[in-house]
């Protein structure tokens, strides 16, 4: 305790600094302060606390307070606190400070409440994000003014492959050769050579999180949550139960933690082996490829077996979840893992054995480690490069807290890094998986009766198979106020530009998958400039190559 | 030699685990027991109350009303198969089965109707409730009774003049 109260006391005397209101909410610091001394804050907290920008949330608050607010949202990874730092914004065009200079990691977040809620940044160029090119410019989708249901009038606009002297375009997409989902990457080449890319995304925004704060109920929006993503929709939704718990404090039974927690990590295998079996198949090692997609059946028998579903489990609630694991289902979860960890450690020595393996994935798409902290990658992109972080650890919730767990960390940064990095994962979510089954307490699996109270703030990460998923809820009545949600592949994307640089073009594909993209959970929430040309990600141009 | 030759090991592993397909449809079952599958209404259960159109996450639950029929009205296309309609049932009329196979070529196979009768109101002519829940609350609680053959309008309309009656200290009767 006397190592929080010295490390709370940091962060009082940070916000007494800049005049700054400051409230400990369990693990959440919220500081308040004026719109002028965010970027001061916000750098500070960045380079100084060493803290990790997670996302940036603008919300509409004019029904409640008559003001916009915007709030960047940190993570102190190395004490295990969240850091909301908040500012309110005057008017109908309200305008805030850009933090780009001193975070880069917030250029994404930045334009996306420029686009959706209509926030202007002050001191950076401004681009067009989200919204599609014919979208009318004066209409912001996340004002609490705009219907959920309503279409403005627009008129489609085609958008035309770019075509320059100096090299040849290879576009990829929109459909991804290996991964079958909606983006567009654009490789500039010079003979064999990737010399430059563009990404053009966000053809699957959904308006999910407007859904969610009009239409839909507390515990409806957990099967919402759940499918923004097709492989850990399981993340989002607990995360996304997690941070309306801790913003209405509620007390949630363990044994609902715990299944959570191997249901979580029941998920994070299927993903793994379905990366693995994704990568063989793009290095041209189909047998791999079967075969690992053969094993990774079982597991999807085994989450059928648990939550009643193969994906999409729907059994999270506010407040618990709906489905037991009781005593019958132990021997047989147990002899799956058991076969499983067998079959799987056979086949992965078999296949990193395999010549044409160990060479397509040794030494290319090389991501240094400066560029990685300075992108803010996630998840196992982060810990091959050298990023020791993952929220299980760092920032404990569901019952992560009763298990010890090897964090695998590699420096190479190359695609076998990543590689190497999900085959540890499964081998210690396998270990996970067993030592939860064997301390679950009785009890109740939820909470039969709660209220929500309105007003309250909740923020939460959960370490989903590609990073850190962050789900940010403000209550309101029945439903939630304001949900933002960011997915791991957000952060993930900007990192490919470093990594497909000067390599050959036979190896873009597989780099590509490296990161285990996940383009409809990015996407919930595009990048053109109004001319409706594809904008170049100025982030990434940050990085000197 | 043997590390040049591991790939090879491949083969033996395939012949280990020999074919997994599955010879569907002839071979039973494709779906472990706890499968959550189509959910089936019994139209002689439901009383039509509309809890599972509360809690439907995607809407395939909805309740359709003219003057004198309450339709509940279940569209499989956007069923998500979550069950939360049989959790929440009162009178327990909706079960899960394990029901996958729902292709059709004909889309009106894709809805089921169940038809309630609305329980007419004496004093506007107009309705509320279908008559089966105002019977399931009869049941559940008999002292309601003699209040139930109004709408809920114009009970609370009833109430209110009542409530001024008395304020007033006036009896009309």
């Amino acid at each position: 305790m006397l190592r929080n109260t010295s490390i709370i006391d940091k962060y009082v005397k940070l916000a007494e600094s800049a005049n700054a209101s400051i409230m400990v909410d369990g693990d959440t610091i919220h500081i308040v302060a004026k719109p002028e001394y965010i970027p001061g804050l916000a750098g500070k907290l960045f380079n100084e606390f060493k803290c990790v920008h997670r996302t940036c949330v603008a919300t509409d608050e004019r029904p409640l307070s008559g003001f916009f607010s915007l709030t960047h949202l940190f993570t102190d990874d190395s004490n295990g606190f969240y850091v909301a730092l908040k500012t309110y914004l005057e008017g109908d065009k309200p305008r805030a400070p850009s933090i780009i200079e001193q975070v880069p990691a917030a250029d994404w977040c930045e334009m996306e409440a420029r686009d959706l809620v209509g926030i202007e940044f002050e001191g950076r160029s401004a681009y067009r994000l989200v919204l599609p090119p014919g979208w009318p410019s004066d209409v912001y989708p996340l004002r609490k003014d705009f219907q959920y249901d309503k279409r403005p009038n627009m008129l489609p606009v085609s958008e035309k492959v770019t075509i320059t002297e100096e090299s040849s375009t290879v576009p990829v997409g929109p459909y991804h050769p290996a991964l079958h989902e909606p983006e567009y990457f654009e490789l500039y080449v010079e003979g064999e050579k990737v010399v430059d890319v563009k990404y053009r995304g966000f053809h699957v925004h959904r308006g999910i999180e407007k859904l969610g704060e009009s239409r839909m109920t507390y515990q409806q929006v957990n099967f919402l949550a759940e499918r923004i993503c097709g492989i850990c929709g399981f993340e989002h939704s607990t995360c996304y139960a997690l941070a309306v718990e801790k913003a209405a404090k509620l007390d949630v039974p363990e044994r609902a933690q715990f299944i959570r927690s191997i249901i979580l990590e029941v998920e994070r295998l299927h993903s793994h082996l379905l990366w693995l079996g994704v990568a063989f198949h793009l290095v041209g090692y189909d047998a791999g490829f079967m075969h690992m997609w053969r094993i990774r059946e079982k597991v999807m028998h085994l989450s059928e077996y648990l939550t009643g579903s193969r994906k999409t489990y729907g059994i999270n609630l506010v407040g618990g979840v709906r489905k037991d694991i009781n005593e019958e289902k132990k021997p047989k979860i147990l002899e799956t893992l058991d076969t499983l960890e067998k079959e799987f450690k056979e086949l992965v020595d078999i296949a990193t054995s395999v010549p044409q393996v160990k060479r397509r994935l040794t030494g290319t798409g090389v991501l240094p480690r400066e560029d990685a902290v300075k992108l803010g990658v996630e998840g196992p992109v982060a810990r091959a490069s050298g990023i020791d972080r993952d929220a299980r650890r760092d920032l404990p919730y569901a019952a992560y807290k009763h298990v010890s767990f090897k964090v695998p960390v590699y420096t190479e940064g190359d695609n076998m890094a990543r590689t190497l990095v999900r085959v540890d994962e499964v081998f210690e979510s396998i270990s996970m998986i067993k030592q939860l089954l064997d301390q679950m307490p009785k009890g109740p699996i939820r909470l039969e009766e709660f209220d929500i109270p309105p007003g309250k703030i909740g923020v939460q990460v959960v370490e989903a198979p590609r990073g850190g998923d962050i789900h940010f809820v403000v209550t309101g009545e029945g439903k939630p106020y304001r949900w933002r949600v960011r997915a791991p592949t957000y952060n993930n994307i900007p990192a490919l530009r470093v990594m497909l640089r000067d390599q050959p073009l036979a190896d873009a594909p597989l780099t590509i998958a490296s990161i285990d993209p996940c383009f409809s959970c990015t996407d919930r929430v595009v990048v053109i400039k109004e001319d409706g040309s594809v904008y170049k990600l100025s982030l990434v141009e940050g990085v000197k190559l | 030699m043997s590390e040049k030759l591991k790939p090879a090991k491949l083969l033996i592993v395939a012949t280990k685990s020999g074919r997994v397909t599955k010879k569907y449809p002839y071979e039973e079952p494709l779906v472990s027991p706890d499968f959550r599958g189509l959910i089936e209404i019994d139209e002689n259960k439901c009383i039509g109350c509309g809890a599972c159109v509360n809690a439907c996450p995607p809407n395939a639950l909805q309740l359709i009303s003219d003057k004198d029929t309450t339709v509940i009205r279940y569209f499989i296309g956007r069923c998500i198969f979550c069950w939360r309609c049989v959790d929440v049932c009162p009178v327990g009329a909706i079960k899960g089965t394990r029901k996958f196979e729902l292709a059709t070529d004909d889309a009106s196979d894709l809805y089921v109707h169940v038809v309630h009768k609305k329980a007419k109101c004496e004093a506007c002519e107009g309705n509320g409730g279908t008559q089966k829940m105002l019977y399931y609350v009869v049941e559940k609680s008999p002292i309601t009774e003699e209040y139930l053959n109004e709408c809920p309008d114009c009970r609370k309309k009833s109430f209110i003049e009542s409530v001024a009656k008395r304020r007033a200290g006036g009896v009309s009767e």
